[in-house]
């Protein structure tokens, strides 16, 4: 019984590696319908799976000590449930956009593994199975986003895969290191680290747990290892670059979370100075993304840029170890993938409709496409963090928790930099929608006449949009589930 | 089974090679079906060997004083007989279809088949003279397979080839002097066979021996600086690339390493001493060198002989661990990468040969036109990078392990080594299988329209290798095991 | 069996005598006389062995009516017997293997001559190998050292003519330091016969007079069968005088003529010297010295060289080198070693040159490499007895070299203090035989369209059997090692 967790895993897997290999489409409309089938009875059967089975399913050895584990917790129900959504709603998205891109069966190939193995990621009950599926996620991205082939997209790739594995690796260095003290490698709240063995390797496991969070950072594009985010999102196609900003890169935080949490053991790490390296990389870095985002031209640069800036909000929350910061984490983790995809949605559907990729191109784009622009207007709003948005919540708690910490400096600093950042946030988003609804004197009017985006675009940006709104107005809800899960963890 | 047959093994192929000039005629299909039967028979014999062990060794003459000629199985032999034996019928039928295009099948045939029974005899030696013998044999039986094409190029690389691996074994010659005269036994006995008693205030020149005799077998298995014969012997046709340069040849010299370190020296001598380090210090060089090396090479072939050179390594850091664990662990990867290489060697000899492109930048968009061969080669080069779930992992994780359980600090930089060999391995492997898959915007697929997949007697080798890459990575339990027992004698 | 001591004396009495008879026979006879004699020498050197071995004594032979310490003596054990049937071995191989040569290269006019210089060199031989008399070996060095100088003049080729010149200056060089030692020794001990030289120096050295002169007798004795021997540095006569005559000669010159020299040497050491006097004086420091540069720089030349035949001779300083190390070790184990290695040498040495004259005649008398590629498919024995003898040459397993090397390297890990300079050397000396043998190795069998006229002489029968014999030798000298020097650590015993 417990073992239907592994289907929600190895069914998108064979019917992508299926598709990839043996089937072979001559009209789109079949090939959606494949895939839609495959994603909507594959979401159904997780969602089913991961709130039906509590238990953990020991699904084979790689090697003695190495079980392929899989169990499901409440963090790992939340990333679920989130990359459900977005799968699908990403899916629909892409059936339109994905009209002007070539060799569409790949890339729904390889979008439907990519769902196994993020289930596998957000399922996985010990480090070695989120391991094997955190590098297998790296992989099987990678044809997403050097789909278009381009130059620049196949240079962007094997950036990303590069960074992908230098971090992956440091990290491995870590897992060495624990497979040989931990007792169990099992995630367990509170580490599997003996308080005795620790003590005796202080340095060591120091270092470890340095290693491991710079190395699992390099997905959620911490600095000084983020230059490939901003190279390889904006390279892949609209929807693919909406999962990846939105999803993917919350693979990093997701290992952050377990390992930091539930494996060396936050007790150990408070006050360390692993900690306060945490702590600065990731102040720093929410501040250069900003200020890097609003440098930026060009619409889906200035959008990774932001995302390496606001994970670097969630990073921050993690390493204050402080409840309230980690349910700000949490909930910020939800908003922004809400916010995220909403806001590559946008400008996909802007590329798609109209080809503009810079932001100067786009005065007067809102008489176009108005609800697409009063969705980017809605999720831009919720990134500052201006109530009654989800992203107001978020960094809300975050700030407090921050204070609440009483650690020197940093429970001051990290607030006002994060309204810094707010600030810049402002800066970069909202220009687009000012100058989309208010283009002043002298455009050409006709330029996006009748360019809204077809329904299927425009749907999955309501639910964003919409979703945004909704956490913002009624936050109880979540921060109940949010704060319990991170009580649970400490 | 009878000792006899220990002997057996050795000595058959040898003379199967030998026969096979005469036995070649026109009719193909007879002088396939006379070496395939040979080589087949060989190894199920070897199999049988391995399930039921002869109690004893056999000695075959005596040499000199003690000296003598002697086969025995033990559990170190039986891992890499075991090993050879595999690969070998597999690596035969691959031949068969890659040599149909080239000159001299015969005397090709002749030495390949040879060398089958040359690497058995390494792994059956039940003393270092034997070992000697055959080590020495197996670099003469393998010049003329690198001489094969007969190109300036060719000759060249044979000749540093044998240079350097006859100058190897000279230095390891110094070392097995030193064990006949300050051993008790010349006999592979697991612990070492050094006599406290006669040593005597030489530790250090032993230790010195010691360095001498690993780096001397260290020139098969391509130690830095010792390495550059390897990607020039590339030039030989791939089959003898891939199971020599990638499997026997290479792993001999890996395999000579560990008699010496833990068979004849004995690791409780060596442990902690400035040989260990100095040696260790050598191999994660190595380590990085090769992929180093492997990144900036633009010949297909020539890449995947650096990238060789730095997995050797790997399982050359496991022996200078000098524990049970790190014996294992070198085993472990000594099988692994036995598959993982030969099998994306087959996949280079099987584009080489479709389409005689030799350059990487030439196999732009291959993987539409050649699916299979290259779905299996990437399925080897993440299994090389070492992504869990394929066997590459499992013995980076068996090697660390060993290095982090011996507390050895040097070993944990080591461990550093490999995971930033890693990376690199990901950057040389990947970027190919990007090229194939994605050759760019507007890439005229038209231009290749004569590239395709070859037929099953080249695939079938491919897809064995490939599904014993997943077999090990997802079930290694009863190998490593059986690697763990052997490193720790129980075997 | 008394009928057996005669025969060493007979055998030196029967070469001399043949040569003389053989100046007035025609070329043909002369021919059959020294194969005749050659052969009858080896068969009676072999029952001498077969006596000396079973009685596991050695035995003093008077010549004439003068007992010691007057008179001439013959000496013989085991070792002796076991010289002379190998060099009688070696030398009607030698011979038969470049019959066809000899005939070609030597105007018929003064092929009898050739015949006689023969029968000299080996009367000369057996002399050195059995005689017990230091000054009849001095007598027999010159003769010897004519005879070479005859063997290798013969061809009247300009460069021999050179070459036999500083051959003969050399040598002379080499004898005349030899008889001053002698002269020194003489004067010192007043004797000539090797037992009453022994016990007079180690009383001499004992007694601690006369220390000095003593040592630089000594000296002057080694030094001068060192030059004789071709010991770096004095090797500069060897490439020409092997490179140019006649490949009988070659053969018969590296192996034999040198070696006979340093079998001299060895039994000098052990009779007249004494063991521990020798091993105690720095002259062993000196030769191992030399022993190790010969190793490396007779290697070195060989690599730069672009001849096949001078390549090989350049490879005979290497091993001269290896022998003179084994002394210079000052262990007995080292003089085992040396001991097989002259067998060895000499067997794999011959080998070589007369497979490389089989190759040299497949490739229209070239004797470059350019020219010598694919010579072994043209002459496939010649090509694979090379072959044979490059591995035995590069101490490959199975073959003579791999056991001398192995002899040596044991002899080196027990000597003081010089183990691991003699190990490196020797493993570096390995490298770099393999560099230039193999090459030519890999050289002569990669095939090539050029076609050459095929001579007849490749295919003769007895070529055949001759390579056969030697590549027969050098396997039994490689796998069947421990009886030989079962054999020879016993004769070393019994010399003293």
């Amino acid at each position: 019984m417990n073992h239907i967790l592994l289907f929600p895993i190895v069914f998108p897997i064979l019917a992508g590696i299926m598709l990839l290999t043996v089937m072979k489409y001559q009209n789109r409309k079949p090939l959606l319908a494949y895939v839609g089938t495959v994603l909507g009875v594959n979401a159904l059967w997780g969602l089913f799976a991961m709130f039906r089975v509590s238990e953990g399913v020991t699904v084979f050895y790689l090697t003695k000590s190495l079980p392929i584990y899989l169990k499901v917790d409440t963090v790992g129900r939340l990333f679920a449930s989130l990359m459900v959504l977005v799968w699908l709603l990403g899916g629909l998205f892409s059936f339109e956009y994905m009209k002007h891109e070539k060799n569409e069966q790949r890339f729904y190939g390889f979008y439907l593994i990519l769902c196994g193995v993020l289930f596998g990621l957000d399922f996985s009950g010990n480090l070695i199975t989120l391991y094997l599926f955190y590098e297998f996620m790296t992989l099987t991205a990678l044809p997403l986003v050097l789909h278009t082939q381009t130059k620049e997209a196949v240079m962007a790739g094997l950036k990303y895969l590069f960074y992908s594995f230098a971090g992956a690796y440091m990290a491995l260095f870590g897992v060495f290191f624990i497979g040989r003290y931990a007792k169990t490698l099992e995630f367990t709240p509170g580490g599997v680290i003996d308080p005795s063995v620790f003590r005796e390797n202080e340095t060591l496991f120091f270092v470890v747990a340095m290693l491991m969070i710079l190395g699992f950072s390099v997905k959620a594009g911490m600095f000084p290892m983020h230059a490939w985010l901003t190279a390889a999102h904006p390279a892949a196609p609209g929807p693919a670059s909406a999962v990846l900003s939105g999803i993917i890169v919350k693979g990093g935080i997701l290992a952050l979370i377990r390992v930091v949490y539930e494996i060396i053991g936050v007790d150990f790490l408070r006050g360390s100075w692993v900690q306060q390296w945490w702590m600065i990389l990731s102040l720093l870095t929410v501040f250069l993304g900003s200020l890097l985002a609003f440098r930026e031209p060009v619409l889906k640069k200035r959008l990774a840029y932001s995302t390496v800036s606001q994970l670097s909000y969630i990073l921050f929350g993690l390493s204050l170890f402080e409840v309230q910061a980690m349910t700000g984490s949490l909930l910020h983790i939800i908003a922004h993938v809400f916010i995220k995809v909403a806001l590559f949605f946008t400008a996909a559907a802007i590329i798609y409709m109209t080809g503009c990729k810079r932001v100067e191109e786009l005065r007067g784009v809102a008489k176009g496409m108005p609800v697409t622009m009063w969705c980017y207007t809605i999720v831009s709003l919720g990134l500052i963090g201006i109530p009654p948005t989800s992203g107001f919540i978020s960094k809300w708690y975050l700030a407090e928790g921050a204070l609440h910490t009483g650690i020197p400096v940093f429970s001051w600093l990290g607030p006002v930099i994060l309204l810094l950042s707010a600030l810049l946030t402002a800066g970069y988003l909202l220009p687009l929608s000012m100058r989309g609804f208010f283009p002043g004197e002298g455009y050409d009017a006709g330029r996006f006449a009748g360019k809204e985006p077809p329904l299927s675009m425009r749907v999955p940006l309501l639910i964003f949009a919409g979703l945004t709104l909704g956490i913002g107005l009624f936050p109880n809800v979540f921060t109940n589930i949010l704060s319990a899960a991170a009580d649970f963890l400490m | 089974m009878s000792r006899l047959w220990l002997c057996f093994v050795v000595v058959f192929p040898m003379l199967a090679g030998l026969f096979a000039p005469l036995v070649y005629r026109k009719k193909q299909e007879f002088f396939r079906a006379y070496l395939g039967i040979s080589v087949l028979l060989n190894s199920v014999l070897v199999w049988l060997l391995l399930f039921h062990r002869p109690e004893a060794g056999i000695t075959l003459f005596y040499f000199t004083g003690n000296l003598t000629i002697a086969f025995e199985l033990d559990g170190l032999g039986c891992v890499f007989a075991g090993l050879v034996s595999f690969l070998w019928p597999l690596a035969t039928l691959y031949s068969f279809e890659y040599m149909a295009k080239e000159e001299h099948e015969d005397i090709f045939f002749l030495f390949y088949t040879m060398t089958y029974g040359v690497t058995l005899g390494i792994a059956l030696a039940d003393n270092f003279l034997t070992m000697y013998c055959f080590y020495e044999l197996l670099t003469l039986v393998t010049v003329p397979l690198v001489m094969h094409t007969l190109t300036r190029e060719a000759i060249l690389a044979s000749r540093k080839y044998l240079c350097y691996s006859i100058g190897g074994a000279a230095f390891a010659f110094i070392g097995m002097i030193f064990i006949i005269l300050y051993g008790s036994t010349t006999d592979f006995v697991l612990g070492g066979v050094l006599e406290p008693g006669k040593i005597g205030g030489k530790e250090n020149i032993l230790l010195l021996v010691y360095i001498f005799t690993f780096l001397g077998f260290g020139v098969k298995a391509a130690i830095c600086p010792f390495n550059s014969w390897l990607p020039q012997a590339g030039v030989a046709p791939t089959p003898v690339t891939a199971l020599l340069h990638a499997v026997a040849v290479v792993k001999s010299g890996a395999f000579a390493a560990m008699r010496v370190t833990y068979y004849s020296f004995g690791t409780e001598f060596l442990r902690g001493s400035f040989a260990q380090h100095f040696l260790m210090v050598i191999v994660m060089f190595t380590i990085l060198y090769g992929c180093s090396m492997a990144l900036k090479e633009t010949h297909l072939k020539r890449r995947l002989a650096y990238s060789t050179i730095s997995n050797l390594s790997y399982i050359l850091f496991g022996v200078v661990i000098m524990t049970p664990l790190g014996l294992g662990a070198a085993l472990t990867h000594m099988v692994c990468h036995a598959f993982m290489k030969i099998c994306s060697f087959f996949c280079a000899g099987a584009i080489m040969h479709q389409t005689g492109r030799h350059y990487i930048h030439e196999l732009d968009g291959f993987a539409r036109r050649m699916p299979r061969v290259f779905a299996i080669f990437t399925v080897s080069a993440v299994a090389l990078m070492g992504a869990p779930g394929l066997c590459g992992f499992i013995s980076k994780w068996n090697l660390a392990a060993a290095a982090i359980d011996s507390g050895n600090v040097l070993a944990w930089f080591g461990i550093g080594c490999l995971l930033a060999s890693a990376l690199l391995t990901a950057m040389y492997m990947l970027t190919i299988v990007v090229r194939g898959y994605f050759p760019g915007e507007g890439f005229d697929y038209d231009s290749i329209a004569d590239v395709k997949d070859p037929n099953f007697r080249m695939l079938l080798p491919l897809l064995i290798f490939a599904a014993a890459m997943f077999l090990l990575g997802i079930h290694s339990q009863p190998f490593v095991d059986l690697f763990m027992r052997v490193a720790q004698g129980s075997f | 069996m008394e009928m057996i001591l005669n025969f060493p004396c007979l055998c030196i009495l029967l070469t001399m005598f043949s040569a003389i008879i053989s100046s007035a026979l025609n070329r043909r006879w002369a021919r059959y006389l020294n194969t005749f004699v050659v052969t009858l020498v080896g068969i009676l050197s072999a029952a001498v062995l077969m006596f000396t071995l079973t009685s596991g004594k050695s035995y003093v032979y008077q010549m004439g009516h003068f007992p010691a310490p007057f008179g001439n003596e013959i000496r013989f054990g085991s070792l002796e017997a076991g010289m002379a049937l190998f060099f009688s071995v070696i030398m009607l191989l030698s011979l038969n293997g470049g019959r066809e040569k000899i005939r070609m290269e030597i105007d018929p006019g003064k092929e009898k001559l050739y015949y006689i210089m023969i029968n000299l060199l080996l009367s000369s031989l057996l002399a050195l190998v059995y005689t017990n008399d230091i000054f009849t070996a001095y007598v027999f060095v010159e003769i010897n050292t004519i005879s070479a100088c005859g063997m290798i003049v013969i061809t009247e080729h300009g460069r021999t003519i050179e070459a036999a010149t500083r051959y003969m200056i050399m040598s002379l060089l080499g004898s005349g330091l030899f008889l001053i030692g002698i002269c020194i020794l003489y004067d010192m001990t007043g004797h000539l016969l090797m037992e009453y030289l022994y016990t007079s120096i180690s009383n001499i050295m004992a007694a601690g007079t006369y220390r000095i002169p003593m040592m630089v007798a000594i000296a002057l004795i080694v030094v001068g069968l060192a030059i004789k021997s071709a010991l770096f540095p004095f090797h500069a006569w060897l490439p020409d005088a092997y490179g140019y005559s006649t490949v009988s000669s070659a053969a018969m010159l590296s192996s034999l003529v040198s070696k006979g020299y340093i079998f001299l040497l060895i039994k000098l050491i052990y009779r007249v010297i004494g063991f521990e006097v020798f091993f105690g004086s720095r002259i062993i420091n000196v030769l191992f010295v030399f022993g190790l540069a010969g190793m490396i720089m007779g290697s070195v030349s060989a690599i730069r060289e672009n001849d096949i035949r001078r390549m090989i001779s350049y490879s005979s300083v290497a091993q001269i080198g290896y022998i003179y190390m084994g002394f210079g070790l000052g262990t007995g184990a080292g003089m085992v070693a040396s001991a097989f290695h002259i067998l060895s040498h000499g067997a794999t040495k011959s080998l070589l040159f007369v497979a490389a004259v089989g190759l040299t005649d497949a490739s229209g008398g070239h004797k470059e490499f350019d020219e010598l590629t694919g010579a072994a498919y043209r002459n496939r024995l010649a090509g694979a007895a090379f072959l044979v003898g490059a591995l035995s040459m590069v101490g490959i397993p199975l073959f003579s070299g791999f056991i001398s090397k192995l002899l040596f390297a044991q002899a080196a890990v027990q000597s003081q203090g010089k183990a691991l300079a003699a190990l490196v050397v020797l493993a570096m000396s390995t490298v770099l035989n393999a560099i230039y043998f193999m090459k030519t190795v890999i050289r002569i069998y990669t095939p090539t369209d050029k076609k050459y006229e095929v001579t007849a002489f490749g295919y003769k029968v007895s070529y055949a059997i001759t390579l056969g014999c030697f590549i027969l030798l050098n396997l039994l000298l490689g796998l069947f090692s421990q009886p030989i020097t079962n054999w020879i650590t016993q004769g070393l015993t019994i010399l003293q």
